[in-house]
């Protein structure tokens, strides 16, 4: 069974079917609270060393946690939020680098780096692969060595 | 005294190890076996040196004896035990003066280890880079990173005490020596890497002499991380373990490298293949180590642990670039010896997987590094400012961690050289359905997204595939088959999908939110309900602190508390947290109750499973330990995949 193809079928099917029912069942809902922070943590505290605003317990992380309930109060999108803060503090305030610009490299560069090393992987695996090809004639000789060892293995150790 | 001590220790530590270089060279280069078989007696001495100047430290700082200045701006006589010990390492130079006194004793213990194989020409080298590294060590701490600097006291001066954040927990005895145990370890399979490429005996026997000393270096460097992720839980506030803060990435770069070594070292091993690859991820561990060091430490990046500011950031960045520089140099000269042998028969194999998985290790690593250092180019390129936070590590780094997740899962029943796909369907049948699974488990408990839902089904298959490989080395060995370096692995395994599981979790399904309460009032916070009971003062040694007394859901009273500390009138939160096995509430006291104001700020956050990753570090410290042992040899002679190891030539 186990190396039946319509076995694996199955498991991919119901592995799909739970991973869809959880991706689109109503997720358990986040409260307001829980919004603010996950924005708070994408914005730095500017006067603490390298905390986000979500992690800081300053003063000035706290008035910003307050700034930010005010902005959702008011009806914005998550964008609009931290584009007023990007405006405000300057854009040293997001822990998201802007995807623009010089700034862009930090996004571009991994993706570069991780194509290369699948095409490098690539590479090394098609060369593999078409020495696979070439088949390894086996002779009367081999096959009598490794009869003549499996027999030797055989007697000196137990069964 | 202390002073005298003190300086005694390092000039001798410094004297014994410029003298182990000469000596040792000098044995190397007319090959005079009576001379390198001197090198115990330096490293000794070396050893010797930095013990007495730890302990000369350790003293000032038990006694408080403030005509040291590292004791003046960083002891204080009202530090309890035992933060005053760990108060060595509360600071820059302090810090040093540790990994100068556990690179001795590494020193001391190659020595030892190696001594019946001191006339061996790379052993000597080994030992020669050994010295050169305790060299540059106690050169920093008689410049730019002194310890031991006279201080004049006012009658009755009394120190700040270490950085209050230090003093909070007593994790912070453990967490920097395990990490500098980590960090300094790595030196050792760097000289045998360094002495190898210069000897040119670039066979696999230096290799298997030093596996474990890396996997000794590793399992401390592991023990280091989780001890900080810990300790930042349990002190500071916010309910997380990981931040993405510098000196956090700076202890995990040498981490991925190492693993990513300790993966394909058995490559080079089995099959003599990936020697060019193997020497430099030995090399750019160490290198990671100093270079970490260098950014964290020489203030060129803001951080929480960035401590103090020095200029020993030119000396820790031409640490760094005489490291790069030595190891690229001799890699190229020795290219032509380093041609390997062997090559990769098929992508469906386990040297594929660990190809794959050396690939992902280093593109991790890069992400690491960029975001680490991307500020830094774009301010010296744009005169601009930005940030790199935990938004971009996280985007960045998930999917290289899911993939490693299922990478996890297939390589360990890849046999070597090739495989059929019959045979993978085979033996992933099993580890196949702990996907759908854990997948079914966690909906039942109510999990919901995409995300999190992917990693617990990749979760389930590598614990699946790790299972497996124990059950069957079990059922063959009994409990001996739980040791080795394949089986023990795959209890290593078992903890980083631990640690996985965890941390998707409890990123994904926390809730949390800040109240004012009055006495008698209660909130609601993911599913519980916190009671404001009334404050407290308690009035300790060196500190006051301030707690609030909360009920969580009818039951036990926790008290988050702000610690006022006496000697600067720095003010700490200090959380409380409910643990438990499937979920934490983490309370924390952000404004106490005061006179004007009766009410207290309480910051509360409901995570599950995060117990779960000190748990999770655990079981790959155990595993670690564990693959240090030799397990049985189970070698068929007729086995395909063992070419025959060169032998070393005998001494």
């Amino acid at each position: 069974m186990r190396g039946k193809l319509w076995a694996w079928m199955l498991l991919v099917v119901v592995l799909g079917a739970l991973l869809a029912f959880g991706a689109t069942s109503k997720p358990m809902s986040g409260s307001s609270e829980d919004r603010l922070f996950a924005l708070a943590e994408q914005m730095r505290c500017l006067a603490c060393a390298g905390e986000s605003v979500s992690n800081s317990q300053a003063p000035l992380a706290v008035e910003m946690r307050g700034l930010i309930g005010r902005q959702m109060r008011s009806g914005k999108t998550d964008d609009e939020i931290l584009t007023y803060f990007a405006d405000r503090y300057g854009e040293r305030v997001l822990l998201r680098p802007a995807n623009s610009g010089l700034t862009a490299l930090v996004w571009i560069a991994p993706v570069v780096v991780a194509a290369a090393a699948v095409a490098g992987l690539g590479l090394v695996f098609g060369r593999a692969r078409s020495r696979e090809a070439d088949s390894i004639d086996i002779t009367d000789a081999d096959r009598e060595l490794v009869r003549r060892v499996m027999a030797e293995r055989s007697e000196g150790s137990p069964p | 005294m202390n002073l005298a001590l003190g300086v005694a220790g390092l000039t001798l530590g410094f004297v014994a190890a410029v003298a182990g270089i000469v000596s040792q060279a000098v044995g190397l280069r007319r090959d005079r076996p009576t001379i390198l078989r001197r090198a115990p007696g330096y490293a000794a001495l070396c050893m010797t040196g930095a013990t007495v100047a730890f302990a000369a430290m350790e003293r000032a700082l038990l006694t408080n004896d403030t005509t040291v200045r590292y004791v003046a701006e960083n002891g204080s006589s009202r530090t309890p035990f035992p933060f005053d010990v760990a108060t060595l390492w509360s600071a820059l130079e302090g810090s040093i003066l540790l990994w100068a006194l556990i690179l001795g004793g590494f020193t001391l213990a190659v020595a030892r280890k190696f001594r019946d194989r001191l006339d061996d020409h790379l052993v000597g080298w080994a030992i020669l880079v050994m010295f050169v590294v305790c060299a540059y060590f106690f050169a920093l701490m008689l410049g730019p990173a002194a310890p031991f600097h006279s201080f004049d006291p006012a009658p009755g001066y009394d120190g700040p005490g270490p950085n209050v954040l230090l003093q909070n927990h007593i994790l912070m005895a453990f967490h920097p020596p395990m990490l500098y145990l980590g960090y300094v370890g790595f030196t050792v399979p760097f000289a045998f890497a360094i002495g190898a490429l210069v000897t040119g005996r670039l066979g696999e026997g230096w290799l298997i002499e030093t596996r474990r000393w890396t996997l000794v270096a590793f399992g401390f460097l592991t023990a280091g991380i989780v001890l900080g992720a810990w300790w930042s839980y349990e002190v500071l506030g916010w309910g997380g373990y990981w931040a993405w803060d510098p000196v956090e990435i700076a202890s995990f770069l040498p981490w991925l490298t190492a693993s990513a070594f300790i993966h394909s070292v058995m490559m080079q091993e089995r099959r003599g293949l990936l020697r060019v690859w193997n020497l430099s991820l030995l090399c750019a561990t160490f290198g990671l180590t100093i270079l970490g060091t260098f950014l964290t430490r020489s203030g060129v990046i803001e951080s929480v642990h960035a401590f103090s500011e020095s200029d020993i950031g030119a000396w820790l960045l031409s640490g760094f670039a005489a490291i790069v520089v030595v190891s690229v140099g001799l890699i190229g000269w020795r290219g032509e010896l380093l041609r390997s042998p062997g090559r990769i028969d098929s992508p469906l194999s386990r040297e594929g997987a660990f190809l794959a998985n050396n690939l992902l290790f280093s593109v991790f690593a890069f992400v690491c590094l960029l975001g680490v250092t991307f500020p830094l180019i774009i301010e010296a390129l744009r005169d601009e400012r930005i940030s790199v936070g935990e938004p971009f590590f996280n985007r960045m780094t998930m999917p290289l961690g899911m993939v490693l997740l299922f990478l996890m899962g297939v390589a360990p029943v890849l046999p070597w050289r090739r495989t059929n796909t019959e045979t993978l369907a085979q033996r992933l049948w099993w580890p196949a359905w702990c996907a759908p699974a854990a997948v079914g488990v966690a909906l039942l408990v109510g999990a919901r997204g995409i995300e999190p839902l992917l990693a617990f089904a990749l979760g389930g298959f590598a614990a699946g595939s790790a299972l497996r490989q124990l059950t069957l080395a079990t059922r063959r060995q009994g409990l001996r088959g739980l040791v080795g370096r394949a089986n023990g692995g795959m209890i290593v395994h078992l903890g980083v999908i631990v640690i996985a599981v965890a941390i998707a979790a409890s990123n994904s399904f926390q809730h949390q939110g800040e109240f004012d309460l009055s006495e008698g009032q209660t909130a609601r916070v993911g599913g519980h309900t916190l009671r404001y009971e009334g404050s407290r003062v308690v009035e300790a040694d060196n500190r006051r602190e301030l707690r609030a007394r909360i009920r969580v859901d009818g039951k036990d009273v926790f008290e988050p508390r702000i610690n006022q500390y006496l000697a600067t009138g720095q003010e700490i939160g200090t959380p409380s947290v409910d643990l438990g096995i499937t979920r934490d509430v983490y309370l924390s006291l952000q404004r106490a109750a005061g006179e004007d104001n009766p009410t207290v700020s309480i910051r509360a956050i409901v995570q599950p499973l995060v117990q779960w990753l000190w748990f999770g570090g655990m079981v790959m410290i155990a595993g670690t330990a564990l693959s240090a042992f030799p397990g049985r040899r189970r070698r068929n002679p007729l086995d395909p995949v063992s070419r025959p190891v060169p032998e070393e030539v005998p001494v």
